[in-house]
């Protein structure tokens, strides 16, 4: 875990209310795994927004230089949206545990709804360098204009499938509809799921992956104060077969197994 | 070369080597920021409230940033005592800093169960005594809503132990100043001023309180200038010292409520902003001492000027 003021190599817009952050850090980026994420707080604003603002390490640049995917949801990112190349931010990372890797015979597969495809990025850049696997994910986006990083993955060497929510690129539909069909047409192998998005789209990937039992990592998000273990409040609620009655997202996650949460709970 | 400024605080007995110490519930219990900060630097560390028992804590959302500050609904959401002291505890044993444990029972047979526990475990320096948390044999009012109360679990925890007590006010009262005197006259060596006041958020789009607990408690620079008015109140009332918190954010504020009578301070929600927060204070009062050939930091405490007074250096 480290702390550090730096630059803003460069701040983008790819896609409506979508844009691509990166800054110079090369420790934190030598020290970051897929899945982990940082802590970012705008030099200068410092009491209103009064806290940093989690988010997932979207890939490593040229070695030194990190990059964050975000969309403006309120005045935090909006701030940020607003910040230009030289501003100054603060960083607190690579915090959380970030995505365990497959083992030997296990076939790992990407779903992704919206954001959700920025830490699933970095893992797939991972997973294509280290074994040369027919990597194979699923994205879902509500509309067409919201698909980001189309020629990127592609060149990863990525097998795209696409659902929009209205049909206005590939499959009409739901990320979890062209993954069940694929689920069912292939249900000889048992693909390990790595899954990023809205949190009930992680449900009901959670939900088939539990009835199937693959094995399926899950990235959550929480209200986070400090994203440090200080102040219990990312809380989520346990599967209660575990002995504990919540995990701390921060601390504990981002990345969890399915069975590991009370889906019911979210 | 000019003399280094003495930066010790005694409360109660106990010698801190700065008047910094970080406030409960956001330092964890105490080592999680090792990587980051030089823990032995602290004037103190008080860990998160423990219970004699685990608590799960609230439900969440638990956390909702307000404009210059946070809502938190926790819930106190601990290990308990034991597994603090066998889990925990073990990771501080290096850190040369006093570790002052905050700790809240739901009934007065609580609250001296986990003193006797705390007074056989060496490394525990002092006790905070939160009594914000609602009183079951009460029917759920605030131990430290009530003068009598209050004075009460102080007395049931100065009989079960021999450190220091510091027992941390509410201000979600009419008069913290009798239950400040009550306190105090129950045997309280020092006092934490103040606690998170109680607040809600609405979104409005959903109708639905941001808090699933619906209320929870504010902190961060919203609350400042009603603490510093509290610890101001406080400690023209009492004689033991004061522990003044509440949106503190840069040594600036620290010095305020030196100012108005406090004789240490706690850095809290700062400290989640900028987790070298407590240690930048440190510095910056070490410097300001410096800068304006203060010798000790005491001579700060309690040395509001009032308005016809010549401004000409302290
Ligand atoms: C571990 C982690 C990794 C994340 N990674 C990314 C990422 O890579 N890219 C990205 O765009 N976003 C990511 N997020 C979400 C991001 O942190 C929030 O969108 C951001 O904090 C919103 O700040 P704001 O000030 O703009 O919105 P606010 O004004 O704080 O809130 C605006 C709206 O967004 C909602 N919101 C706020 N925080 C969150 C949150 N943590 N999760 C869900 N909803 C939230 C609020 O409820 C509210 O409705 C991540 C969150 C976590 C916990
Ligand atoms: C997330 C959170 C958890 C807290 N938990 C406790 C606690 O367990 N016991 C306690 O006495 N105070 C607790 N507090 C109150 C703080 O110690 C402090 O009194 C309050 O936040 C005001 O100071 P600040 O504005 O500097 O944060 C908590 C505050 C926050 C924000
Ligand atoms: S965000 Fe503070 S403990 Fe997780």
């Amino acid at each position: 875990m480290l702390q550090e003021k730096t630059f803003i190599t460069f701040n983008r817009m790819i896609a409506q209310n979508i844009y691509l952050m990166g800054f110079r850090s090369k420790k934190m980026a030598l020290l970051s795994k897929p899945g982990q994420f940082l802590m970012i707080h705008l030099v200068g604003t410092q009491m209103d927004p009064l806290l940093a603002r989690p988010f997932s390490v979207h890939s490593i640049k040229d070695n030194d230089i990190l990059v964050i995917l975000y969309k403006t949801v309120g005045k935090g990112t909006s701030l940020l949206s607003l910040s230009k190349e030289g501003d100054t931010i603060s960083i607190i990372g690579p915090l959380g545990n970030g995505f365990p890797l497959p083992g030997k015979n296990q076939i790992p597969l990407l779903v992704a709804g919206g954001m959700g495809i920025a830490p699933l990025f970095f893992l797939s850049q991972l997973l294509i360098n280290i074994k040369k696997y027919e990597l194979k994910m699923f994205l879902g986006f509500s509309t067409s204009q919201e698909i980001v990083l189309f020629n990127e993955l592609t060149s990863l060497g990525l097998d795209l499938s696409i659902a929009t929510n209205d049909g206005s690129y590939g499959k009409k539909g739901l990320v979890t509809d062209i993954l069940d069909q694929y689920l069912e047409k292939k249900s000889s192998i048992k693909p390990m799921i790595y899954a990023c998005g809205p949190v009930d789209m992680l449900k009901e990937v959670s939900l088939r992956a539990i009835s199937l039992n693959l094995t399926c990592y899950v990235s959550l998000e929480s209200q986070m104060a400090c994203g440090l273990g200080l102040c219990q409040g990312c809380a989520i609620k346990a599967n209660n077969t575990t002995n504990k009655p919540y995990y701390y997202v921060c601390q504990d996650g981002p990345i969890f197994l399915a069975e590991m949460i009370d889906w019911g709970s979210l | 070369m000019p003399k280094t400024p003495n930066l010790s605080v005694e409360i109660g007995g106990l010698i801190l080597k700065n008047p910094v110490i970080t406030a409960s519930g956001t330092f964890g219990y105490g080592n999680e920021l090792n990587q980051l900060i030089n823990l032995s630097s602290l004037g103190a560390i008080i860990v998160k409230g423990l219970s004699l028992e685990p608590m799960p804590g609230n439900p969440p959302p638990r956390i909702v940033e307000t404009p210059c500050g946070i809502l938190n609904s926790i819930g106190l959401a601990n290990v308990g005592i034991k597994a603090f002291i066998k889990e925990k505890l073990p990771a501080l044993h290096k850190i040369k800093t006093p570790i002052i444990a905050n700790i809240y029972g739901h009934s007065m047979s609580e609250y001296a169960k986990i003193t006797k526990i705390i007074e056989d475990t060496e490394k525990i320096a002092a006790l905070e005594v939160n009594i914000s948390c609602p009183n079951v044999e009460k029917g759920g009012m605030a131990f430290g809503t009530d003068s009598y109360t209050a004075a009460k679990v102080t007395e049931h925890v100065k009989k079960n132990t021999t450190k220091p007590v510091i027992v941390k006010l509410t201000p979600n009262v009419t008069d913290i100043t009798s239950i400040a005197v009550a306190v105090e006259s129950a045997g309280a060596q020092a006092l934490s001023v103040t606690n998170t006041i109680l607040g809600m958020a609405v979104d409005v789009p959903t109708r639905k309180p941001k808090l699933a607990n619906i209320i929870g408690g504010l902190s961060g620079p919203a609350i400042k200038p009603l603490a510093l008015y509290l610890v101001y109140k406080v400690a023209n009332r009492v004689k033991i010292p004061v522990i003044g918190l509440g949106g503190i954010m840069n040594y600036e504020d620290a010095l305020e409520f030196l100012i108005v009578g406090a004789t240490a301070i706690q850095i809290g929600t700062a400290t989640f902003v900028n987790p070298k927060t407590a240690i930048e204070v440190v510095d910056g009062l070490h410097n300001y001492c410096l800068r304006k050939k203060i010798h000790t930091i005491n001579q700060i405490t309690g040395s509001l000027k009032e308005y016809g007074e010549s401004n000409e250096k302290s």
